[in-house]
């Protein structure tokens, strides 16, 4: 495993690839335990998503990484916000470093570029953004549906919140109770 | 003559496979050339519905995901939302937390050791090992009243007190897995027949774990020094300072195999052991809830606006939960759960490849694969096959739990 760098660092080489692209960062402090008490960091960056595909690679440059998650919400506007988890140096104790990226999608161009060809494994999350919001991963090759049935309707995407949504599938199972007692 | 090609499906109702999962092989005589895994025959939406709640219901929502790791959900859970929301839960209750997590890790431990025992044709070691799990369950019941869905965990801090009777039997039942973990060791790891039947058998290797992205004891038998409670310690563990059980510390090699998991797996239940006394030998005093108001918190959540993921070593490796919260909301506006078989489950496409029919019941039950996603619905009735109304069975529980803390000479 490569030795750990701290979230500067990390945000530093990030910076000298990206430029311009890197929108904002944050480096945030946890401090656990109890008796020992220390602290880690974590490193939050948004990012233009036409430089996604540049963001991974520098990461995966810096050491192979454990991805942790990606996700995607959705507000009803106009874009879609996607957020991508990756766990940098781990295998050290205190030493993992969580680099999340996140950026906006334009709905009108919900294209992205797979990671598949760096992580393999990232083909079951990937497969299910793609059938749970709508996006298209260039390069994905498997792309069956993974948890939605195989007659599920074209155009209709469970977490999304516009007209592509399940709105109109489902009654009253997608509102609380208080809104369905409020008659909204 | 040319060679045809055939699809093999197994699943989503096979003799083999007792998980809602479907895998569908390509053959080609009797190898594996193209395999595709098909999820989803019981998925319930979980995390939809959790966006249309409170986050009080969310949690008690994340802890039916999964009927076996049902502390795991909730840990990642509280952690993920206490980063978000700025809470700290008080160090007594972060202690209590982790007990009950390590206790969660043994009896998951001895059912998968027990399962793959009955896997391979070896019933009697199943019903010894699950006999020897009664005893952390019986433990459990009496900490959280509950055998499964033990709702003790809230947004900073626990709704329930280890009192000093109760960790006394908790003291007993280290002594009893003490001698139990031995006799496993020599039953599983020293048996002949045991090593023949696993060495080598879905063997995965290092670089592999890493590209698939796998996690826990697959990533750490395959010699991936990889857990959670080590690389970003969070609660008691950060107390502790965990180190990942793996192999080649154990044996001097790391070969990824059914045998190395079953060791990792074994060795584990010492380690948690050895964390649960810990804790309680440095058990801190003080209150157990940051918020104990729960109308409070739910405002508080409402005012705060932030993001948190928060990470569990779950018995069957890392439990991620991403949360956002904000737009004056008391639940969260975003929530993704990635739970360890999304990832364990990648390793069967490439263990398969190449491999025989025959082999897909071995290599999908050493992974330990659990749906999370399986319906979580039961109907219960009593001897006239009468249905049972919750109010009786919550009765019937509370008498149960009683019965089993005079049992135990346990005071209420």
């Amino acid at each position: 495993m490569s030795e750990p760098m701290s979230a500067e660092e990390v945000l530093k080489r990030l910076q000298e690839a990206l430029g311009e692209a890197l929108l904002s960062h944050e480096v945030r402090e946890y401090t656990m335990g109890v008796r020992r008490k220390r602290t880690y960091q974590e490193l939050w960056i948004d990012i233009d998503p036409k430089a996604f595909k540049r963001a991974v690679e520098v990461i995966f440059e810096l050491g192979y990484p454990h991805l942790h998650f990606i996700a995607g919400g959705d507000d009803g506007g106009d874009s879609l916000r996607m957020v991508y988890s990756f766990g940098l140096f781990w295998a050290v104790p205190w030493g993992e470093l969580s680099v999340t990226v996140r950026f906006n999608l334009p709905k009108d161009n919900l294209v992205l570029p797979t990671i598949t060809d760096l992580m393999p494994g990232a083909e079951t999350n990937e497969r299910e953004i793609r059938e749970m919001l709508g996006v298209e991963f260039e390069g994905l090759k498997k792309k069956r549906h993974l948890f939605l049935p195989d007659d599920w309707p074209e155009g209709k995407y469970p977490w999304r919140k516009d007209e592509y949504g399940v709105e109109d599938m489902v009654k009253h199972t997608h509102k609380s109770v208080n809104e369905i007692r409020r008659g909204e | 003559m040319a060679k045809t090609q055939y699809y093999v499906p197994v699943g989503p109702i096979h003799p083999a496979l007792k998980e809602p999962i479907r895998v569908e092989a390509k053959v080609e005589g009797e190898r594996i050339v193209d395999v595709d895994v098909k999820r989803g025959f019981a998925h319930r939406g979980i995390e939809y519905m959790g966006m249309k709640r409170n986050a009080i219901q969310t949690l008690y929502l994340s802890e039916r995901i999964c009927g076996i790791c049902s502390i795991s959900h909730p840990y990642a859970f509280v952690i993920g939302s206490e980063k978000a929301l700025g809470i700290e839960a008080p160090p007594r209750a972060q202690y209590i937390r982790t007990i009950i997590a390590e206790l969660e890790r043994i009896h998951s431990h001895l059912l998968w050791l027990g399962v793959v025992a009955h896997e391979m044709g070896f019933d009697s070691l199943l019903f010894w090992t699950w006999k020897g799990r009664e005893k952390v369950l019986d433990i459990l019941e009496l900490l959280t009243g509950n055998r499964i869905n033990y709702s003790v965990f809230m947004i900073g801090g626990v709704r329930r007190d280890i009192k000093e009777s109760q960790a006394k039997a908790v003291r007993d039942m280290i002594n009893y897995y003490r001698i139990f973990t031995e006799e496993m060791k020599d039953v599983f790891l020293a048996d002949p027949v045991y090593k023949a039947r696993t060495r080598g058998v879905a063997q995965l290797s290092k670089d592999m774990a890493k590209k698939l992205n796998v996690c826990g004891p697959v990533a750490r038998a395959a010699g991936l020094r990889m857990d959670v409670r080590q690389d970003t310690p969070y609660d008691a563990y950060a107390d502790i300072g965990v180190r990942a059980v793996v192999p080649q510390d154990i044996v001097g090699e790391a070969r990824g195999d059914a045998y190395d998991i079953t060791l990792v797996r074994i060795y584990e239940i010492e380690q948690s052991l050895d964390i649960i006394e810990f804790c309680l030998d440095n058990m801190p005093e003080g209150k157990l809830m940051a918020i104990p108001n729960y109308v409070a918190l739910l405002a508080k959540i409402r005012r705060s606006e932030g993001e948190g993921i928060g990470m569990h070593e779950a018995p069957r490796g890392e439990v991620v939960h991403y949360f956002k919260y904000g737009n004056k909301r008391d639940g969260p506006l975003v929530w993704k759960v990635v739970a360890p078989s999304y990832n364990n489950i990648n390793t069967w496409g490439s263990l398969l490849l190449g491999a025989e029919v025959a082999d897909i019941p071995i290599v999908v039950a050493y992974i330990d694969p659990c749906m999370c996603c399986n319906d979580r619905l039961a109907v219960v009735r009593d001897e006239n096959g009468r249905l049972i109304d919750p109010a009786t069975l919550h009765r019937k529980a509370v008498e149960k739990t009683r019965k089993l803390r005079a049992e135990l000479g346990v005071r209420e």
